[in-house]
């Protein structure tokens, strides 16, 4: 396998004994993967009046599957991005296996909360609403909830602790393992490979994030304790969606090492690190957190230039996607004669699926059009855009890679089948819902009028394609892990 | 807007997929050239370009502008769960309305909608502030408010309703 650089001998042997914890992980984000596909479809359905359910059972799916799917995302991208930094430094098993662990604890937490507490405040949690539910759920429900989320906080913390202490030790600095070196010109005889760049990178904002996530998340908590303890409510809302924001991104910028470090295998061509590379890095490291004011462009007492910036990084974070990653993706891949197996196929298609979805987002991340287009259900047609055609099938080519054995060859009938049944289903499901967006369809109704069931069954057929897929692609996955490791 | 903005939405991903798609065929034809670079270097040049004109024709006149003090009638609208209350039932239409929009307990979406549905404008209810947001109705008719935040178990049963009336001059 050729890389941007030479690989540490240590971290080669490093990154054996953890491919099982990785393997795993990847288990556990698949099978959740597929159960909170399968609550999306119940919710589609539900809104279809093709079934019913009590809305209070609503917003408690809506809530775990936001959570879930958040989490998940996380989860499989970080395990993505550990087995690869564990190319090029040395990672303890320790680390992972507690991340793990409090992650687990967590989603024990967020399940009990919902499933048994009651809680639908969803994945947002804004303030106040955990601690005014109209009756719908207890303050301990929601206190289990966050508490959930700090679990799953703490353990993030540890893993990027362990990620950032490895890398600076490797590199030197953060600043050299974000490619300062190259971006200055400065000689550099083992500059970082993209992983790293990575690495580096997603250390540094989602830490950020959590932290911010946990101070508000800990707010929180205290004015459940004590309704008498008041936060303020913009101040809250900023703190969530700048921790939401960034999280949700980290997933995928974490998961996008697979894309550099499984795509050459096939083109023949490694993936270097070089002057616009470690630039387009260093801009998404700024713009990831400073995008979430497109989420408050409609809190019109937020200082207007918050608005602008928000308005202006939205379009402009769509440069280092489309011209730096989508572009060179598509630069390695022509005329490299690769082989299209599924890992290929899926790791190819998350790039294009990731870049597509920008484009309804940044449009709707003008404040003139966001007026018409806020929290319709346009944001779920943006957002699961690139995330099921670009994380969650990063997540899957990862997955089919790490089974895939030694030979490459081209798809079989099944692969092609379950392939083609996910990019239809999927590409049709967000397509609904940008039209039932444009249609002034809001997001997150429980029961929908009768314009709108339309809509509604359209958007439901197609996501049992997407559930048919992910099911192949997962129990393929579980099926030849068992192969690969006699 | 709406028919609008999808359309472009639809035209600029179709065009993104199908280059994806002629990308993925090229893996059977020759090499990138050595102008490859230069290509990227003009692509990142026209999304720049594109991107001032686009973000100062949206922002030269500020979106949430208010009509001049005076001008317009105000409509007090306050929420909760999951109920909203507006001060004014009829409002004239081609005149100017400015909301000014409360909540008592948690955030809240105040969204205008039409008689056929249509998402008109919008602005979120704030805990601890009053947000305003002016509207010139045109049409004489129903006009519905529906709640664009989830705010709780009735979330989707925040509605209420208001009429515009035609003005004689």
């Amino acid at each position: 396998m050729s890389t941007a650089s030479e690989p540490v001998a240590s971290g080669c042997a490093a990154a054996e004994p953890q491919a099982g914890a990785v393997k795993l992980t990847m288990i556990l984000a698949g099978a959740v993967f597929v159960l909170m596909m399968v609550f999306g479809l119940i919710m589609r359905a539900a809104q279809g009046q093709w079934i019913e359910l009590d809305p209070a059972l609503f917003y408690q799916i809506l809530t775990a599957h936001g959570a879930g799917m958040v989490g998940t995302a996380a989860l499989s991208g970080a395990a993505i991005l550990w087995y690869f930094s564990g190319r090029h430094v040395v990672l303890t098993a320790g680390i992972f296996w507690a991340f793990l662990g409090l992650f687990l604890l967590g989603v024990v937490l967020i399940l009990g909360a919902i499933f048994i507490g009651g809680f639908g405040g969803a994945w947002t949690f804004l303030f106040p609403l955990p601690a005014l539910s109209g009756g719908a759920w207890e303050a301990g429900a929601a206190a289990a909830f966050m508490l959930g989320y700090v679990s799953i906080g703490v353990g993030f913390l540890l893993y990027y602790l362990e990620l950032g202490r490895q890398t600076h030790e490797r590199y030197g600095s953060l600043a050299r393992a974000l490619g300062w070196n190259l971006i200055l010109g400065r000689e550099d005889n083992n500059p970082p490979p993209p992983t790293i760049v990575a690495a580096a990178a997603v250390t540094i904002f989602n830490s950020i994030g959590i932290i911010l996530g946990a101070a508000v998340l800990v707010a929180s908590l205290v004015h459940l304790l004590v309704p008498g303890f008041e936060v303020d409510a913009l101040l809250a809302k900023n703190l969530i969606y700048f921790f939401g924001h960034v999280f949700i991104n980290a997933s995928i910028y974490m998961a996008v090492t697979a894309v550099y470090e499984i795509l050459p295998e096939y083109t023949g061509r490694p993936w270097k690190s070089n002057r616009l590379f470690a630039i387009a890095w260093n801009a998404v490291l700024v713009f990831v957190m400073a995008v979430y004011w497109h989420h408050l462009l409609q809190d019109v007492v937020m200082p207007p230039w918050m608005l602008v910036v928000g308005q202006l990084v939205s379009y402009f974070s769509g440069i280092p996607l489309i011209a730096v990653t989508a572009f060179s993706t598509f630069l390695y891949v022509r005329g490299s004669k690769m082989t299209w197996d599924l890992a290929s196929s899926l790791l190819v298609l998350s790039v294009a699926g990731w870049s597509v979805g920008s484009i309804p987002a940044s449009i709707d991340g003008m404040i003139s059009v966001n007026k018409v287009m806020h929290n319709t259900m346009w944001v779920p047609g943006h957002f699961h855009t690139y995330l099921l055609l670009g994380e969650v099938a990063m997540a899957f080519g990862f997955m089919a890679w790490l089974v895939r054995g030694k030979t490459i060859s081209e798809m079989g009938g099944l692969d092609r089948a379950a392939f083609a049944a996910y990019l239809a289903g999927a590409a049709g499901f967000v397509t609904v819902f940008l039209f039932s967006g444009a249609a002034s369809i809001p997001r997150r109704w429980a029961v929908h009028y009768e314009e709108w069931l339309t809509h509604d069954r359209i958007g439901t057929a197609f996501s049992v394609l997407v559930v048919l897929g992910t099911l192949v692609f997962v129990l393929r996955f579980v099926a030849r892990l068992g192969r690969s490791e006699s | 807007m709406q028919p609008v903005v999808l359309l472009i939405s639809l035209i600029l991903m179709a065009a993104l997929s199908a280059v994806c798609v002629l990308a993925v065929r090229a893996s059977r034809g020759p090499a990138p050239g050595p102008g490859a670079n230069a290509k990227r270097t003009g692509l990142i040049w026209a999304m720049t370009i594109l991107g001032v004109i686009v973000s100062v024709a949206s922002l030269r006149e500020w979106p949430h502008a208010l009509a001049a003090t005076g001008d317009a009638l105000e409509v007090n609208v306050s929420g909760g769960q999951w109920w909203w209350d507006i001060d004014t039932t009829e409002i004239p239409a081609g005149k100017p309305v400015t909301f000014n929009v409360t909540t008592e307990d948690v955030t809240h979406g105040m969204g205008i909608y039409d008689d056929d549905l249509t998402l008109l404008t919008q602005i979120q209810a704030i805990p601890g502030y009053t947000t305003q947001i002016t509207y010139t109705f045109e049409e004489p008719g129903s006009y519905q408010i529906l709640c664009m935040e989830f705010c709780g178990l009735a979330h989707h049963d925040m509605v209420n309703e208001f009429e515009v009336v035609a003005v004689e001059e």
